[in-house]
């Protein structure tokens, strides 16, 4: 096990790609952009790491995303995602190529082998964040991210220990931009792992469609106040031409898929307008809709929390007030129509 | 294969969350005044422990990595239903973060000859969901998270498991020794029985490990921590309006610029 490492044989800002099925998680293209920057500041080689079976289209796309280099490692055995194949392949690469900062969307597949990286190189692994910056004498990766359910925001460090890794939350910067002309080298490189690794197989999996609300301008989001009943929310969504969210009591009831979710543990979202109905404004909740710019509230609570939240508020029940607002918004646009012929 | 199943549950005690406030003059997180409580997710690691046990016959040792008083996690883990309770209690812990936390975890799980090690999806003070497979790197042993149902098979060694994954889930066979971590909410977790309580209460005591009876002395607290907090801040809240409206078309007026 290593013990303290000199700084100075660590380079390079390390940005894994995560994919399934060919479709690369759309963090990923978030990390580029924030890890290009990190590069730069340090002035670093921004590194782009693909497992999969055939890497070398996303690889590609690494590029036209950022990276200056991307390393690919291609085989069977990166398909479908386990952590004991992706966690050896990455170790071998960290300890082959001493990486400075290595970041990782905190999605459950991110978060789930992140520690199978950290543990065997002895690695500062800082959970979850939300902002990420390097100081400014040192280059040191000062990893921000809430905890105590979000009253309270931790910078994290880690001074003697390398890589610096970290997972970072989903939806919180704006994925890398485009552009064809970039250049960057892509390299295969040797798979050292195999079925031995996996310590499991994979019976069955069962994927939709992934619905993503992190982009919708507008989200209306349920709770267990809609006592299951999502179409007032579905209607009020519709009419508006947003997008149907919920909070985690909502999903664990059965009433909305988990992708819809809103919060610490769920999705990050910056809508321009946030309508939350029958949900209280738990902590872990609010997490989830902060950046949102207008917040609007309906409870049939007054002293729910949520009202201290949100910009306006109705105290009432939502199976009365939200197909109110429905017919209010579809009279609204109707007459915009009109108005503008 | 192996007949029955030695079976573990990491508990941890953390500050109430409903307790903690941030002092108004100071702007500083105020927790030593909240109560000391089991993390809510590890409720649902000892139900589905018990569950385990239930199905397959063994037993379910219940440990935390804590101060001395962290021992009434263990006593509403016996209270539940755990056959015992380790407490990982030392000076030399204090100020470990997950690489250290989860290395004490997977030494006791090993000394324990543990099959099936179950946790809480993440804590509520941190949270940062790393202790799991922390546990199951250091000891090379398979890892579920993520987990929503677990359906052990003792007859090929195994423990198949539903996993949350993005967009559905996956049926997942893990070889043993293997580490899960359930998903927070994903079962009802029983109530304890008044007999129990007592016994938790008057009987039970914990059997007490420090880090050198786990060979861990070199190796745990502060100064073998790869990563420190270098500094905590209150979040701001975020300046709301906070107007609240008698009636739907005021409500409606307020914000119909944005949504035409
Ligand atoms: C580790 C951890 C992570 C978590 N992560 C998340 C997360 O990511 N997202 C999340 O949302 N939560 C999360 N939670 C859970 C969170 O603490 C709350 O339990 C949850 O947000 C509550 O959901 P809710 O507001 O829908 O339900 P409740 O708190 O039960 O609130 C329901 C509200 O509906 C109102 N209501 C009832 N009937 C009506 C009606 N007819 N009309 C109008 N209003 C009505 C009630 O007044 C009440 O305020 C997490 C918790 C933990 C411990
Ligand atoms: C503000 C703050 C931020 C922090 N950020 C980081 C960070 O980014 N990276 C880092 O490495 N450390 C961090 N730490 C240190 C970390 O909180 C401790 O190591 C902690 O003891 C374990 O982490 P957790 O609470 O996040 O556990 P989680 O991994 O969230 O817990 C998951 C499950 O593991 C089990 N478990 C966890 N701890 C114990 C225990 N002591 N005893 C028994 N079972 C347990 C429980 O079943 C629990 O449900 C931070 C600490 C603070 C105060």
């Amino acid at each position: 096990m290593p013990a303290d490492v000199d700084p100075e044989d660590y380079e390079d800002v390390w940005v894994f790609i995560e994919q399934h099925d060919g479709e690369v998680a759309k963090v990923s293209w978030e990390l580029l952009n924030e890890g290009r920057k990190l590069a730069d500041k340090n002035g670093e080689r921004l590194v782009a790491l693909v497992m999969s079976e055939d890497g070398q289209e996303i690889a590609e796309e690494a590029v036209v995303r950022g990276a200056d280099h991307v390393l690919v490692a291609d085989d069977p055995v990166f398909e479908p995602y386990r952590a004991g194949p992706y966690g050896a392949q990455f170790r071998d690469l960290v300890e082959e190529r001493n990486p400075d900062i290595a970041l990782i969307g905190g999605t459950h597949t991110g978060r789930d082998f992140a520690g199978r990286v950290a543990v065997p190189t002895y690695a500062g692994l800082t959970a979850d964040c939300t902002e990420l910056d390097v100081e400014e004498d040192t280059g040191l990766l000062l990893a921000r991210r809430p905890t105590f359910g979000g009253d309270a925001m931790a910078t994290i460090k880690c001074t003697t220990h390398r890589p610096q890794m970290s997972t970072v939350r989903a939806g919180v910067f704006d994925p890398a931009d485009r552009d064809e002309d970039r250049e960057g080298e892509i390299e295969h490189v040797e798979v050292t792992v195999d079925e031995d690794d996996a310590h499991s197989r994979i019976i069955d999996r069962v994927v939709s469609d992934v619905v993503d609300i992190t982009d919708a301008e507008i989200v209306v989001a349920g709770g267990f106040g809609t006592e299951g009943d999502f179409s007032p929310i579905e209607d009020l969504a519709d009419a508006l031409g947003g997008e149907v969210a919920a909070s985690r009591e909502a999903v664990e009831e059965g009433w909305a898929e988990p992708a819809r979710q809103v919060g610490q543990t769920g999705k990050t979202v910056r809508p321009e307008l946030y309508i939350a109905a029958g949900i209280s404004g738990a902590i872990q909740h609010l997490e989830g809709m902060d950046d949102a710019k207008t917040v609007v509230a309906v409870n049939s609570d007054e002293n729910a929390p949520i009202f201290e939240n949100a910009d306006y508020g109705i105290v009432g029940d939502l199976f009365e007030v939200l197909p109110e607002l429905t017919e209010r918004v579809r009279e609204a646009k109707g007459e915009e129509v009109t108005s503008d012929d | 294969m192996t007949q029955e199943w030695n079976i573990v549950v990491c508990v941890k005690q953390v500050p109430d969350a409903d307790d903690v406030s941030i002092d108004p003059e100071t702007g500083t997180l105020n927790r030593s005044d909240a109560a000391a409580v089991l993390n809510q997710p590890d409720y649902n690691a000892i139900e589905a422990a018990l569950q385990l046990r239930e199905e397959v016959g063994g037993t379910v040792s219940a440990v935390t990595m804590g101060p001395p008083f962290a021992v009434d996690v263990l006593e509403t883990a016996v209270a539940l239903g755990a056959d015992d309770g380790m407490l990982l209690t030392d000076r030399a812990f204090g100020g470990s973060d997950t690489w250290p936390t989860s290395l004490a975890l997977a030494k006791i799980s090993e000394e324990l000859d543990a099959d099936v090690v179950v946790c809480g999806e993440e804590s509520t003070d941190s949270s940062t969901g790393q202790v799991p497979p922390g546990v199951a790197a250091h000891n090379d042993w398979a890892q579920l998270t993520y987990v929503e149902e677990l359906e052990p098979k003792p007859e090929d060694d195994e423990l198949v498991a539903k996993r949350d994954i993005e967009g559905g889930h996956e049926m997942i066979a893990a070889e043993l020794p293997v580490v899960v971590a359930m998903v927070f909410g994903t079962n009802s977790p029983r109530v304890a029985g008044l007999h129990r309580k007592i016994f938790a209460e008057t009987d039970f005591e914990a059997e007490e490990y420090s880090a050198s009876d786990l060979g861990i002395e070199e190796k745990v607290g502060l100064a073998n921590s790869p990563t420190s907090v270098g500094g905590m801040d209150t979040a701001d809240p975020v300046p709301r309006e906070k107007e609240v409206f008698d009636d739907v078309d005021s409500l409606f007026e307020a914000f119909e610029e944005e949504v035409v």
